[in-house]
């Protein structure tokens, strides 16, 4: 009899002291859980806004929408102490929205990593891009994650009579494809 | 049977003293609510971050825009009224903020006197709203923008200077932001129509504010017709003339800082023979040159002088001086 129960005891401590090393696996483990990439997301369409708020029309170094480029040649652009976002805001005021569209993709071409989708809307309207595609619209609709940074522009038209327009709510969507 | 309970019990000790490290472990490196709260704090604090930069932004540059914006507009629609109205305005700074702030004039919108569309959607009132409807749906805050009043004037000869003074509050869910700003906008009077021609010719003779590019030491009778046919003004140190501001008043007394004069275009007039110097201020002021300061800038022997494009076309001594006019293209005209 006191044999058995001596079986009892170390089997009891064995399963005890498993119990503890299992625990102890776990905790180890579940420190190398990481936490999702929300942030990343949320940080680029901040910084693409802020991009597109900050950075004026005159510091572009851009053959098509800087000083002296294509669009300045043309009389398109005639501000350039315009933000990137106030002279999209004009373009929309001024119904060139296949303008806006194309001044969108040419100054944020590369701002935005090749695995993310980014999308832009001035006043409730699709600027960038005008006509998504398929997959486009396909993915936007099954991301887990959408983020959204938004901000007021407004701006002048005409200088001299102090034309104003706007404020406007702009809009930009980024999401992983 | 005593040996074996005396081993038991240093088991069970042993047993208690693991289970006890364990929960330690369990209790000190389980993920804790700290990372949440840091989330929620730094939630907290971009809300907090971008409701601060609307405020600068509105303080800023939007009202200072919309301002300009404004002002200019009621300036052109104060123009117009007079126009409409052959009179001189009783007080610039009254109209002008009656007009800024509701689009009226004596209580009656000034876009129904003048017949055009010029202040409907622009005061800054209408702005103002523009400006909370659009931050409450982009940043979900409640925006309340007082106007106190409104005034222009002028440091400059060629702009004018439109000065509102407001209080405005923000709230949010987070935070309540109160200030008072007084905002000024710089507005370019150039491409505006001169109040004093438009009255003083019932309307059938405007010319809009231009600034001549003749330098105060170039001035010469070639320069003078330039001048004169292009209806353009000038800006002489220490002249006698009114600034754009005083002649919605018909305040022709000089202007410190401001004063700007044109010549007025005898053709224009009907070519009437004036006995009176034909600077704008001048000619249709209250007080007539002494004909023996006047001269008829001609010269009847050669035919030179401004009168073969000009016929009658006048000056007083001290203008023929300024425009640099030699005497051989000035005759006395008494």
């Amino acid at each position: 009899m006191d044999e058995n129960k001596k079986g009892y005891f170390f089997t009891l401590d064995a399963v005890l002291g498993l119990l503890v090393l299992v625990i102890g696996v776990v905790l180890i483990a579940s420190s190398y859980v990481k936490s999702p990439q929300s942030a990343q997301v949320e940080f680029l369409s901040d910084d693409l806004l802020n991009f597109f708020f900050n950075v004026k029309v005159k510091d572009l170094n851009n053959p098509y929408a800087g000083i002296g480029g294509q669009l300045w040649n043309q009389g398109e652009i005639t501000d350039g102490d315009n933000s990137l976002l106030q002279q999209i805001g004009e373009f929309y005021t001024l119904n060139k929205l296949d303008l806006a569209e194309k001044f969108v993709q040419n100054v944020s071409f590369g701002a935005v990593p090749g695995q993310f989708y980014y999308e832009m809307w001035i006043d409730g309207k699709l600027i960038y891009p005008r006509n998504p595609t398929e997959t486009h619209i396909k993915s936007k609709d099954k991301t887990n994650l959408l983020l959204t940074s938004k901000i007021l522009t407004f701006g002048i038209i005409n200088k001299t009579t102090s034309n104003a327009w706007g404020p406007y709510k702009a809009e930009v969507f980024v999401w992983e494809k | 049977m005593g040996k074996i309970k005396v081993h038991g019990r240093k088991g069970v000790f042993f047993t208690f003293l693991a289970i006890t490290i364990m929960t330690l472990f369990v209790i000190l490196f389980a993920p804790t609510s700290d990372i949440s709260l840091q989330s929620g704090a730094l939630a907290v604090g971009t809300r907090i971050g971008s409701v601060d930069n609307y405020i600068s932004n509105l303080e800023g540059a939007y009202l200072e825009t919309v301002l300009g914006n404004s002002a200019y507009r009621s300036v052109l629609s104060l123009i117009y009224y007079m126009n409409s109205t052959g009179d001189y305005l009783p007080d610039i700074n009254g109209a002008f903020q009656e007009v800024l702030i509701n689009g009226t004039i004596n209580k009656v919108k000034i876009d129904s006197i003048t017949g055009k569309k010029i202040m409907e959607n622009h005061t800054i009132t209408n702005w103002s709203s523009k400006i909370s409807q659009i931050a409450k749906e982009t940043l979900n805050v409640n925006t309340t923008i007082i106007l106190n009043n409104a005034s222009i004037y002028q440091t400059k000869p060629w702009s004018m200077e439109a000065e509102l003074n407001l209080n405005f509050t923000v709230t949010s869910s987070l935070a309540e932001w109160r200030k008072g700003v007084k905002v000024t906008a710089e507005v370019n009077i150039e491409g505006l129509d001169d109040p004093y021609y438009l009255i003083n010719t019932g309307g059938g003779y405007s010319n809009r504010i231009k600034r001549s590019t003749v330098e105060f030491n170039k001035w010469n009778l070639s320069a003078t017709r330039e001048h004169l046919r292009n209806g353009t003004y000038v800006h002489f140190e220490n002249s006698g003339a009114p600034s754009f501001l005083m002649r919605f008043t018909n305040t022709l007394s000089n202007s410190s800082c401001c004063g700007i004069e044109s010549l007025v275009n005898p053709n224009k007039i009907g070519s009437m023979d004036v006995m009176d110097s034909y600077v704008d201020y001048m000619f249709w002021g209250s007080t007539v040159t002494p004909c023996i300061e006047l001269f008829n800038i001609t010269n009847p022997a050669t035919g030179a002088g401004l009168w073969d494009e000009f016929r009658f076309f006048k000056m007083d001594v001290n203008h023929v001086v300024s425009y640099n006019i030699t005497e051989e293209y000035a005759v006395r005209s008494c």
